[in-house]
């Protein structure tokens, strides 16, 4: 294995879509050798995914775009022969499970890419049988791919890319619409793959936590598809981390919170690249002769911090322009809806909420109390009923009469107008809900609405919400512009600013990070948490449990259409309730749960970290003592 | 999830494999041309038929097959021996009504209203035409309820050579159904809550629908490049022809199949023929 061919050789390559002006990636040279495992990292829109077409000549095959330099399989260029006929070297596993599946059973599914290449039907067989094994799915070999879950039908396109019988697989974000079951379910398999060494892997991934683990290799770009960085992964990341950070490439949690320990003057020899090698150091940190620190109480949970919005560098490259101070440098602000909590009414108050879609029973019976100002992240498998009380709690789907209550209103029986000066609802997929045919008039079209019963709102006043509006989520130089038309975080960002801008005091999103990076799920939190901030309440439906840590002050678990447990962030995720839920703490709590100082088992959030590190305080001495 | 679940989930699965019912529901067993061969002249017969005779032992004829030959669930049952029955008498008497009374005043007046005269001659002109039909829908069902989608398409591609990559997109695209479906009543929800819904009346409906169209396409133009890049990915159309696993052979008993349906069909017409001569 020492002196391997090369499968894929990438000389030079500058790719340029139809129409952009810009080639991403712009320049990459990358060879890809047998058995090893390639991580392309970069921030939205450096063309990552791009060069994954490029590696089996979707790109300039099949998607129109332009390759100068040149592209190599097995030697032969990729601009000389066929998709088809390169799919014998290298597969592809994409980001959508469903935009993947063409056939009927997990069989056939499997066999679809053998039987293309006209194999002899026993070896179609033989191969269909231990791609399967591979994956775990061969007792489900029967099935409808439709009845797996979002990780099975991953796992399933997995075996399609093994049953090709090719060197090399490439996957381009596996893992991005799945929920934490399913992103561990892919990783094993994975993992299994790596240890096995029969194929080369290229990974496009967002989620460093779970990749981190397996990779060999990474080669950065940068913001214009430039390689700024390749080699080997712990040396590229430990030795740039800083300088990645601030590209707006997304570290792992580990290699975040030695940043932040780092930074608060606890010197670590070096950075943790997995909550195993964090969990270590800390170890390491400890035994070095600190005195045992205080034992702390649930920090997060006490401190301000749940209303206050902290979300690292990287979100600093995508931010609107518009939200200047950046929350993590502010003192948290205290608000008098956070101090005043207890006495005020609460925004949402369910009561008895039983919901039934085609005489399946999807809610039984919710009671849940959402007080003004809070961020609740509403986390469960899926299947376990989020939507569907987000849906009702917004009245996009009316509940049952009396059920629910949001500041004073019942969405059962409120109007379109009345609804929407009180509660925003944020679909999953933001195309779905624009409905007029430039950004300015789907802002404006909410005002519009709500002018017909009030006389002050009339022209030049909604003229003047839409601007200030569009400036806010930095889409004033796009007013005109088709919302269909808008990249992915602009659309995210106009239709948060649809929700709002009738004034709604509660704002509802449903699964707001599915599907995105990291850097646009950076950026639309810090949008939340800064409304959040000036005391708009926030409901969020979401699987990203980093997210939920690092933002959210309350936690609703939901199992099965019933609550099973609802409280402050940093109480849920110092309980088991997630994992008796299903899921799976953060990585970040999972490392520091494992710690042997317990003064880290009650921290949750990057801050919380922070504040731990604090904690032992000036009487305690700290290790190496290069603290202040 | 339950077993009825299962069942329910069985019953509306497109793809589910074609099961084997036995030697004696025979139908599961043929190849789905021969299923559609077989009743094909007895079908373009029935458009241009007269009398009852003919479009009712061709009615009975396919409900015997269906019966005897293919496995039916207990929708088909109630589809075939409650709906039809109903239906049929419904269009029979709708039929009758519409008839020209004075093509058939040689027949006893059944009643009149005014001038309208109702005669028992209109009742069987109505029962032709509403037997025509049932023929021609029960024949179709001989192939309809015995046959898997996956099965016919390869049998296209096996027997008549109709290019793959015709048929095999064709079924791929099938999977798009629910999936629009489903997009469509998030679209439907998100226009309500931001105050499309307003106004009534077609003017209003029709925009209200072409408001939908924008997004539907969207996602779905993007999901169909999706699935194209998957399958090109996977060396979909790498060669003329591909693999396949499942042969669908026409056997000889097609062979006996079509020619018993064709003579059978002939006896019906000629013994028809012959009474209505006599």
């Amino acid at each position: 294995m020492t002196e391997p061919t090369p499968l894929i050789e990438v000389e030079d390559a500058r790719i340029r879509h139809l129409g952009s002006p810009a080639a991403t990636p712009d320049g990459v040279t990358l060879t890809v050798s047998p058995g090893e495992v390639v991580l392309v990292l970069g921030p939205s829109g450096c063309g990552k995914s791009t060069l994954a077409l490029a590696l089996n000549g979707l790109v300039p095959h099949a998607v129109a775009a332009t390759l100068e330099g040149e592209v190599r399989v097995a030697g032969v260029p990729t601009t000389e022969t066929t998709v088809a006929a390169l799919s014998a070297h290298v597969a592809m596993v994409f980001q959508d499970p469903d935009a993947q599946i063409v056939t009927g059973t997990v069989l056939d599914e499997v066999c679809f890419g053998p039987e293309n290449l006209q194999l002899p039907v026993d070896e179609v067989l033989a191969r269909a049988e231990r791609a399967l094994r591979q994956v775990g799915l061969w007792e489900r070999r029967a099935e409808n791919p439709d009845r797996l879950s979002g990780g099975g039908r991953q796992r399933l396109a997995i075996a399609c890319a093994l049953a090709l019988g090719s060197g090399v697989i490439v996957l381009d974000e596996p893992t991005a619409n799945l929920d934490p079951r399913g992103i561990d379910e892919v990783y094993a398999v994975l993992s299994a793959l790596v240890r096995e060494r029969d194929h080369a892997i290229v990974l496009v991934e967002h989620d460093l936590d779970a990749a981190m683990g397996l990779v060999d290799r990474v080669l950065v770009l940068d913001r214009h598809g430039r390689p700024i960085a390749e080699g080997p992964a712990g040396t590229v990341l430990r030795s740039r981390a800083q300088e990645l950070l601030e590209l707006g490439v997304w570290l792992p949690t580990a290699t975040l919170a030695g940043l932040r320990m780092r930074a608060a003057g606890i010197p670590l020899p070096e950075l943790p690249l997995t909550p195993a090698e964090l969990t270590a150091a800390l170890d390491a940190l400890d035994t070095a002769g600190a005195a045992p620190p205080s034992s702390p109480t649930s920090r997060s949970s006490t401190s301000p911090s749940p209303t206050s919005p902290s979300r690292p560098a990287p979100t600093s490259g995508t931010t609107p322009p518009s939200r200047s101070p950046t929350p993590s440098d502010a003192p948290p602000p205290t608000l008098p809806e956070a101090s005043a909590r207890d006495g005020a009414a609460p925004a949402v108050r369910v009561r008895g909420l039983r919901v039934a879609k085609s005489r399946t029973s999807i809610l039984h019976g919710i009671d849940l109390e959402v007080g003004r100002g809070d961020f609740l992240a509403v986390v469960g498998t899926n299947g376990a009923g989020k939507t569907t009380l987000l849906q009702a709690i917004a009245g996009v789907v009316p509940p049952p009469k009396g059920t629910v209550d949001v500041l004073g209103l019942d969405p059962s029986r409120a109007d379109v107008r009345t609804l929407a000066r009180t509660v925003g609802f944020v679909f999953q997929n933001p195309e779905h809900q624009f409905i007029r045919a430039t950004v300015a008039e789907e802002l404006a079209h909410g005002l519009e609405l709500q002018s017909a019963a009030d006389s002050s709102l009339n022209a030049p006043a909604i003229a003047d919400r839409v601007n200030r509006m569009l400036d806010r989520f930095g889409l004033a130089g796009l007013r005109d512009a088709h919302p269909f038309l808008l990249s992915g975080g602009q659309k995210r960002r106009l239709s948060v600013g649809t929700a709002l801008i009738a004034g709604a005091p509660v704002l509802v999103l449903d699964e707001p990070t599915f599907g995105q990076d990291r850097a646009r799920a950076a950026e639309l939190l810090g949008i939340l948490s800064a409304l959040n901030a000036e005391g708009t309440t926030v409901i969020v439906a979401t699987h990203d449990l980093q997210l939920v840590a690092d933002h959210a002050s309350h936690v609703l678990v939901l199992t099965g259409g019933a609550v099973a447990a609802h409280g402050t962030t940093g109480a849920i995720l110092g309980s088991d309730a997630l994992e008796s839920a299903g899921l799976r703490a953060p990585a970040l709590v999972r490392a520091l749960r494992a710690t042997a100082d317990p003064r880290w088992h009650g921290v949750t959030g990057l801050d919380g970290l922070e504040a731990a590190v604090r904690m032992p305080g000036p009487a305690h001495p700290e290790p190496g003592g290069a603290r202040g | 999830m339950s077993a009825a679940d299962a069942r329910a989930e069985r019953r509306t699965d497109p793809y589910a494999d074609a099961r084997d019912w036995g030697r004696v529901r025979f139908l599961h067993r043929l190849n789905p041309l021969a299923k559609i061969a077989g009743p094909l002249p007895a079908m373009i017969v029935l458009i241009f038929s007269h009398g009852i005779p003919v479009p009712s032992s061709f009615l009975l004829l396919a409900v015997a097959l269906l019966v005897v030959g293919a496995h039916l669930g207990g929708r088909a049952l109630l589809g075939l021996f409650v709906l039809l029955p109903v239906a049929m008498a419904v269009l029979t008497v709708s039929f009758a009504l519409w008839t020209d009374a004075s093509r058939v005043s040689d027949t006893e007046l059944l009643f009149q209203v005014g001038d309208y005269r109702f005669h028992a001659g209109a009742l069987a002109v109505g029962a032709a035409t509403a037997l025509r039909l049932a023929g021609i829908l029960t024949l179709s069902l001989v192939a309809g309820l015995t046959t898997t989608g996956p099965d016919l398409v390869r049998a296209l591609v096996q027997q008549l050579r109709v290019p793959y990559r015709l048929g095999y997109t064709a079924l791929a695209a099938y999977r798009f159904v629910p999936r629009f479906g489903h997009e469509l009543d998030v679209i439907r929800q998100a226009h309500r809550v931001r105050g499309m819904a307003h106004g009534r009346g077609p003017i209003a409906a029709a925009r209200r629908h072409l408001g939908y169209v924008v997004p539907l396409l969207a996602g779905g133009i993007r999901h169909a490049e999706r699935v194209s890049l998957a399958m090109d990915s996977r060396a979909f159309g790498a060669h003329a022809t591909r693999t396949e696993r499942h042969l669908v052979p026409f056997r000889a008993r097609d062979w006996v199949f079509v020619g018993a349906f064709w003579a059978a069909s002939a006896v019906i017409l000629v013994v028809a023929a012959a009474l209505g001569g006599a």
